[in-house]
């Protein structure tokens, strides 16, 4: 089974590091961080390479720091991790995004599985995955909570508007995984000490992590970055200003606080409709 | 051919969805602003009866495919038929509209990227305007061009909306969270014409199957229709504050339980009860949100609510900044004291009525 993960370095928004006072991000000072949702499909590619053998190959696409979340994936038992880093990529949309990783994953060759995470903190738009599964001309299961394999296919659980769907498919597929499958388990012993080994050994570390240009993986460059996104943003704007016609209660008891409350609101209209 | 603004409008077994009234709403807005035509889209088995429902909800025209193979929603085989319309009009539509749901998130990006144009998620408002490019760094894009469409949507961080445009192809698409927009109101004596989808998909298309679909509808809470959601958040401490919002709850009619999402990433409340942009977009007449910061997350999935309560025991909280009455206190203190007034303050007589509509 050749498995490919995507996953990708976000901005870690716990912490208050590196967001400027705008709420902007500056992303040279923010911590980072594996993007959550992509731990679910990192568990899922891992999953499948113990239960049905086979080989799981990390992608990432992001600036040079991004090779950090590539070790987690190795530490958690991947078997390579493989990084597209290149300065024209910068302002890509999903759409330049899902050509480049296409790229990536077509330059690894065949494969039988990606899973991408279900969407992530920092573009939260769920769309990188169907786009790259359109571009690979490959069935998708989004949504996915669920799965088996079952010689040439998977049968898989994907979760709808409340309940769920069972679906079979036969591979190679796309799969997005929901965050309601199961959790990433622990760093195994092995990955972690591989992880050691391969910080200190550059000619090892070359082995296990490739990092690429869009030279190297072919990628037409005016798809890609700024010329190859169809959508920018045009302008942000601060919403937390807006309004500031609360009417506050405070500074005194509880019982006085909701009386003076109930006399200014008519919340009997709710109870008596 | 008069320009379109195309919506994707989804059904289940033939039975319309609420999303599917909201973005004709928002494209009956936006074809006006446009002087364009509002084209609703809909693809299914034994659904005719759909094509007047859509223009009676504002449509001027329905696309209607009706298909064995297209009895439930498959990525592939309804990619195919859409794709293959578009590519028989003589001009592409101007927008096309999906909502955020998992057909709509699952079918747009395809969608998108077979056509190569752009897509914004998950947006929370929608409008035409003018944009000039004057960034060179592109010099295919510079110009100045009227009627974008506006996709905006909340955007990384805490407080920042993001406007998001891509006037440079057409159609320009966009999904739409649930919730957010109002369907226009039902008027059955429009007229609009009809036109039959020819469907034709490949071995390919069919490689997938469906093997069960499990729907439990009474399980689902019923955010979306409540008239008073009762929120709670990560102020409450622990799961059994959740017992006291349902108390305050039965003090009202037609009540339901929110919360937010750190409530629910708490293991509190299940998901279902999330509001926010990754949860449930609400519009009840009265929101009732306890010890909840009011996060741009969490606001825009309520903060188009008749009446919002705050009770937080932190007045900086930003909660208090789109609020329209706040008590600054510790929930526990004062939701025991609500449930008690709220119950003393209704006038007896006024009782009888209020049984009567239960029943
Ligand atoms: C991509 C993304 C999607 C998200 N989607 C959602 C979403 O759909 N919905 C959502 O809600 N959030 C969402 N969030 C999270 C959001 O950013 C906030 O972290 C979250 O809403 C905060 O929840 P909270 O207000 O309950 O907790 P907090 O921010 O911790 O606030 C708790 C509040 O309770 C008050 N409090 C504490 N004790 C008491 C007391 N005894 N009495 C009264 N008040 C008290 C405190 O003053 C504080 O204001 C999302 C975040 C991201 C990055
Ligand atoms: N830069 C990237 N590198 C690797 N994978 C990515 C990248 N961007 C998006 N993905 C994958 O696509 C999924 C959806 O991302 P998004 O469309 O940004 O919400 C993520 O969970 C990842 O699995």
């Amino acid at each position: 089974m050749k498995i490919v993960v995507l996953i990708k370095q976000v901005p870690d928004q716990g912490s208050k590091a590196g967001v400027n006072a705008d709420g902007t991000i500056d992303r040279a000072k923010a911590k980072r961080m594996l993007n959550p949702f992509d731990r679910y499909a990192l568990q899922a590619a891992i999953h499948t390479q113990r239960t049905y053998g086979g080989t799981v190959t990390a992608v990432s696409m992001g600036p040079p720091p991004a090779v950090e979340i590539l070790y987690e994936a190795l530490a958690h038992g991947a078997s390579q991790g493989i990084l597209l880093s290149d300065r024209r990529l910068a302002a890509s949309d999903t759409l330049a995004t899902a050509y480049a990783l296409y790229k990536t994953v077509s330059y690894l060759g065949d494969f039988d599985l990606v899973f991408c995470g279900l969407q992530t903190t920092d573009g939260d738009t769920a769309q990188v995955g169907p786009q790259l599964a359109e571009r690979l001309g490959v069935p998708q299961i989004t949504y996915c909570e669920w799965f088996e394999i079952q010689d040439t296919k998977i049968r898989a659980r994907r979760v709808i508007e409340g309940g769920s769907q069972q679906v079979v498919c036969p591979l190679p597929a796309v799969v997005t995984v929901a965050n309601s499958s199961a959790r990433l388990s622990y760093k195994t012993l092995r990955g972690a000490q591989l992880v050691q080994r391969l910080q200190r050994d550059e000619v090892l570390r070359k082995t296990y992590i490739q990092t690429v240009t869009l030279d190297d993986i072919q990628a037409d460059p005016e798809r890609c970055g700024l010329k190859g996104s169809p959508t920018i943003v045009a302008a942000t704007e601060k919403v937390g200003e807006i309004g500031g016609n609360c009417t506050l209660y405070q500074g005194k008891g509880p019982q006085v606080l909701v009386q003076e409350l109930l006399t200014k609101v008519a919340l009997r209209e709710f109870i008596q409709r | 051919m008069t320009r379109q603004v195309l919506v994707f409008c989804e059904h289940v077994a033939g039975e319309i969805q609420p999303i599917a009234l909201e973005l004709l709403g928002a494209g009956r807005l936006l074809a006006d602003k446009l002087g364009a035509q509002l084209a609703a889209l809909v693809l299914g088995h034994q659904i005719p009866h759909l094509g007047q429902v859509l223009i009676a909800h504002g449509a001027d025209m329905v696309y209607l495919a009706d298909h064995p193979d297209l009895n439930l929603y498959r990525t592939l085989p309804f990619r195919r038929v859409i794709l293959d319309l578009l590519a028989g009009f003589s001009e592409a539509p101007l927008i096309v509209l999906l909502g955020s749901t998992t057909t709509g998130r699952d079918l747009a990006p395809r969608l998108a990227a077979a056509l190569e144009t752009g897509l914004t998620a998950d947006c929370t408002e929608l409008d035409i305007g003018p944009y000039e490019h004057t960034n060179k760094s592109d010099p295919t894009k510079l110009g100045l061009y009227n009627n974008c469409l506006y996709a905006i949507r909340p955007s990384f961080g805490e407080s920042l909306k993001a406007r998001i445009l891509g006037p440079w192809k057409n159609p320009q698409m966009a999904t739409v969270r649930p919730g957010v927009m109002a369907p226009l109101p039902i008027d059955t004596a429009r007229r609009g014409e009809i036109y039959p989808v020819p469907v034709q998909l490949a071995a390919t298309d069919l490689q997938l199957i469906v093997a069960e679909t499990l729907r439990d509808l009474s399980e689902q809470v019923d955010l979306a229709k409540a008239e008073v959601i009762i929120s709670g958040g990560f102020g409450l401490g622990s799961a059994e504050g959740f017992q006291l919002l349902h108390q305050l709850a039965q003090s009202f009619q037609h009540s339901a339980v929110g919360a937010s999402r750190k409530a629910v990433d708490s293991g509190w409340i299940p998901h279902a009860h999330q509001v926010g942009q990754t949860g449930n977009t609400v519009r009840p007449k009265l929101y009732i949100a306890c010890g909840i910061s009011g996060a741009i997350q969490h606001r825009v999935g309520m903060d188009k609510s008749g009446l919002i309560l705050a009770i937080n025991k932190d007045a900086s909280a930003p909660i208090f900044k789109f609020a329209h009455h706040g008590i600054v206190g510790d929930l526990y203190q004062v939701i025991p004291e609500l449930i008690q007034q709220v119950k003393t303050r209704t006038p007896s007589q006024e009782l009888p009525y209020a049984v009567a509509y239960t029943l």
